[in-house]
């Protein structure tokens, strides 16, 4: 449905969202500095950086509410600063602040907002009713929306994001404050709102969730574009695997006479950790430490691949 | 999942945007919403109630008291004077219509700023601005919503004090126009403050500063514009040509009333004026009258309508008359009100005409345009600068 939408869109070649060499400067301090970000149709796009590496700026830059000092901003090839209400049908914001009217229901926010928007008023109660379903609020859409807790405050602002079934989606941290089955809710619906041809923009620090959720993902640090790559390149470029056996000192003399660099990490169990470049190679080591006879307890990734990426950066952290 | 698309608004641009009647209805429409938005969260909180009872209950004690002050001091003008000399045309009304519409207009001005200078930087603080920033309204339908909510929920204060209004009519000397006038004037002053409020509140970063400016503001309209008219009347020292007045029989006439209890002298000036037209020193106070047209008092006692009364020597000032003349009176400056200013006697009694009060409220509405204009620029998206200190979101 997206894509039929968007696709009468000139120029829809340039599906989703992308800025090319974007800065904003608040005083002297350099938010954003020179980013290039791509996001396209389909995929779930992660942003990834540490606090205050311009995420939420670049974001706000791209919800066309901050106006770029320099540099190009298109959203399914419009630029918002010169058609911003055409621009803005087609995002979806989600704050990192929640902001939302108190002392209003649950309902009465969505159908403000679909108002807003300027949605057929016939359509706007069932609307309103399929979206409180879909993000689970249906019992608590007469609450007021003081009552209900972070997490489900937090659906209720995704659900604002959703109304008016926009084709570019901005989430800054949404998955803060969920609890696992929601965060696990929250995967399954970025992942079909992607399959039905949006652009899904994720910010957030949860990076093992983002290896279930993300396409692709783009590292800033310091206001800069680090790293820009796809899941499969992540995963190719190699990740740390942690093995716990029954005797540590088997398993440590197997290693070394296997001629392979190895760490013993302190931690609870006592693990030993070491670099491998692909799947292969951790399925051919796991069948010949088997083999050897020792008893391998444990054998798996120790960190999910964007993490790797992100710990690998060289660059400093604030 | 695929719920989620059932429904789509089309890729159709916004609707109302497309003939000019209907740009002007969506436009307004965008107003209204937010005004139902704002309304909807002010409804819901008791505290508007309580201030709202509140208000009630005081102005109907000030009521109350000033019958009963006015009740006594006319049981103490009959046991002193003859009943022919208590005029008739002042009844209790006047007395109560005005310390309650002078009451009711000092609440307006207190209670104004509060409903209004937090309308802007309140939800900019509370993170749901850029809610409504982010969807189709526009920066003029967002401010323009939140102008209508403040000057509504401030009307309802307005309404709370109408009945006393009404009640001091019924006591004599008053017709419904005074109270239709003076609630409309009133109506106005607050749209005057709430948009103040409203506009500062865009401008500045944090609620409780703009509301204490919007206060500072308000305290100016009220107190600086006299201050500063006293003192401006000082710097405007100029001179008036006038010669001087031959005494022709007394300066005054007297106070003498005929048996009807109306005086048979005219208010005419007693005098004529003769010799050479010399330059005496006089307050040119026409140059610094517009500072007194700010005064919110001024403006709503001058726009209040009562009748001419060069005709007769002795009436009773009321306290509204009394404002709207001596505000006239410095308008008219010293070429009208000074002695034998131009070898013409000058009447008593001022037959100024020109009110002032369009003056002051032209003044005060260029004040409130410029700041609503100047929270319209720091509410458009995407914001190019933003308050000091403020995150868009």
């Amino acid at each position: 449905m997206s894509i039929a939408e968007s696709s009468s869109v000139p120029g829809s070649g340039t599906l989703g969202v992308s800025a090319e060499g974007v800065s904003r400067r608040f005083g002297t301090v350099h938010a954003v500095e020179h980013i290039d970000f791509n996001a396209p149709a389909g995929k779930v796009t992660a942003l990834i950086g540490p606090n205050g590496a311009g995420k939420t700026t670049l974001l706000l830059m791209l919800a066309s509410l901050l106006r770029p000092d320099s540099g190009t901003i298109r959203v399914n090839g419009l630029d918002p600063l010169h058609d911003s209400a055409a621009a803005r049908l087609r995002i979806g914001w989600m704050p990192d602040t929640l902001g939302v009217w108190e002392s209003l229901t649950a309902r009465e926010i969505l159908v403000q907002m679909a108002r807003f928007y300027r949605l057929p008023k016939a359509g706007i109660a069932q609307r309103v009713a399929e979206l409180l379903e879909l993000v689970r609020l249906d019992t608590l859409a007469d609450q007021p929306a003081r009552v209900l807790s972070r997490g489900q405050q937090q659906r209720l602002s995704l659900a604002r994001a959703l109304i008016h079934d926009p084709s570019v989606l901005l989430l800054d941290e949404p998955a803060s404050g969920l609890d696992p089955g929601s965060r696990v809710e929250l995967r399954n619906l970025l992942r079909s709102l992607a399959a039905e041809g949006k652009a899904v923009v994720v910010s957030s620090h949860v990076l093992s969730e983002l290896d279930e959720i993300a396409d692709g993902a783009v590292f800033v640090s310091q206001g800069r574009t680090v790293k820009q790559q796809t899941l499969e390149e992540a995963a190719l470029q190699g990740r740390r695997y942690a093995i716990t056996a029954l005797d540590n000192e088997a398993l440590t003399a197997k290693l070394s006479e296997l001629g392979l660099e190895y760490r013993v990490e302190a931690g609870r169990r006592t693990a030993v950790t070491l670099l491998l470049t692909h799947d292969d190679g951790a399925a051919a080591l796991l069948g010949e430490l088997v083999r050897s006879g020792i008893g391998v307890v444990s054998f798996a990734p120790a960190a999910g691949a964007l993490e790797e990426t992100y710990m690998n950066l060289d660059t400093e952290r604030r | 999942m695929s719920n989620v698309t059932e429904t789509v608004p089309g890729p159709a641009g916004p609707q109302g945007t497309t003939g000019g009647g209907n740009a002007v209805v969506g436009y307004l429409g965008g107003i209204r919403d937010v005004v139902v938005l704002e309304m909807k969260q002010r409804l819901r909180s008791r505290g508007w109630y309580i201030m709202l009872g509140i208000w009630f209950f005081v102005i109907a004690v000030v009521t109350w008291l000033t019958w009963l002050a006015w009740n006594a001091s006319m049981e103490a003008r009959r046991s002193t004077m003859p009943p022919s000399a208590l005029s008739q045309q002042d009844g209790a009304g006047s007395m109560i219509f005005e310390v309650v519409l002078a009451f009711v207009l000092l609440f307006a001005l207190l209670v104004a700023p509060a409903l209004s200078a937090n309308a802007i930087n309140g939800d900019r603080a509370g993170g749901t601005l850029a809610i409504l920033q982010i969807t189709l309204l526009t920066p003029g339908q967002i401010l323009w919503g939140k102008f209508c909510a403040g000057w509504l929920a401030a009307l309802a204060f307005l309404a709370t004090s109408s009945p006393f209004l009404v009640f001091g009519m019924f006591q004599g000397g008053l017709t419904p126009g005074h109270v239709v006038v003076s609630l409309l004037m009133l109506a106005v002053e607050l749209a005057v403050v709430c948009g103040i409020g409203v506009g500062i509140s865009a401008l500045a970063g944090r609620p409780l500063f703009s509301i204490v400016v919007t206060y500072l503001v308000v305290a100016a309209l009220v107190v600086g514009s006299l201050i500063s008219f006293a003192l401006g009347a000082q710097l405007a020292q100029g001179t008036v040509l006038a010669n001087s007045p031959a005494s022709r029989s007394v300066l005054y006439a007297p106070v003498q009333p005929n048996q009807q209890g109306q005086p048979i002298e005219p208010a005419q000036p007693g005098y004529t004026c003769e010799g050479p037209l010399v330059e005496h020193p006089a307050v040119r106070t026409e140059r610094v009258a517009w500072m007194l047209a700010l005064n919110p008092y001024v403006v709503v006692a001058d726009a209040i309508p009562y009748p001419d009364r060069s005709g007769t020597g002795f009436y009773t000032v009321g306290m509204i008359e009394g404002i709207s003349q001596g505000a006239r009176s410095a308008l008219a400056g010293p070429d009208h009100t000074y002695l034998c200013a131009n070898g013409v006697p000058q009447p008593q009694y001022l037959q100024q005409t020109t009110p002032l009060w369009p003056l002051g409220l032209g003044l005060q509405l260029l004040l409130t345009g410029l700041l609503m204009w100047l929270g319209w620029r720091s509410l458009r998206t995407p914001a190019s600068r933003l308050a000091s200190g403020t995150r868009i979101a």
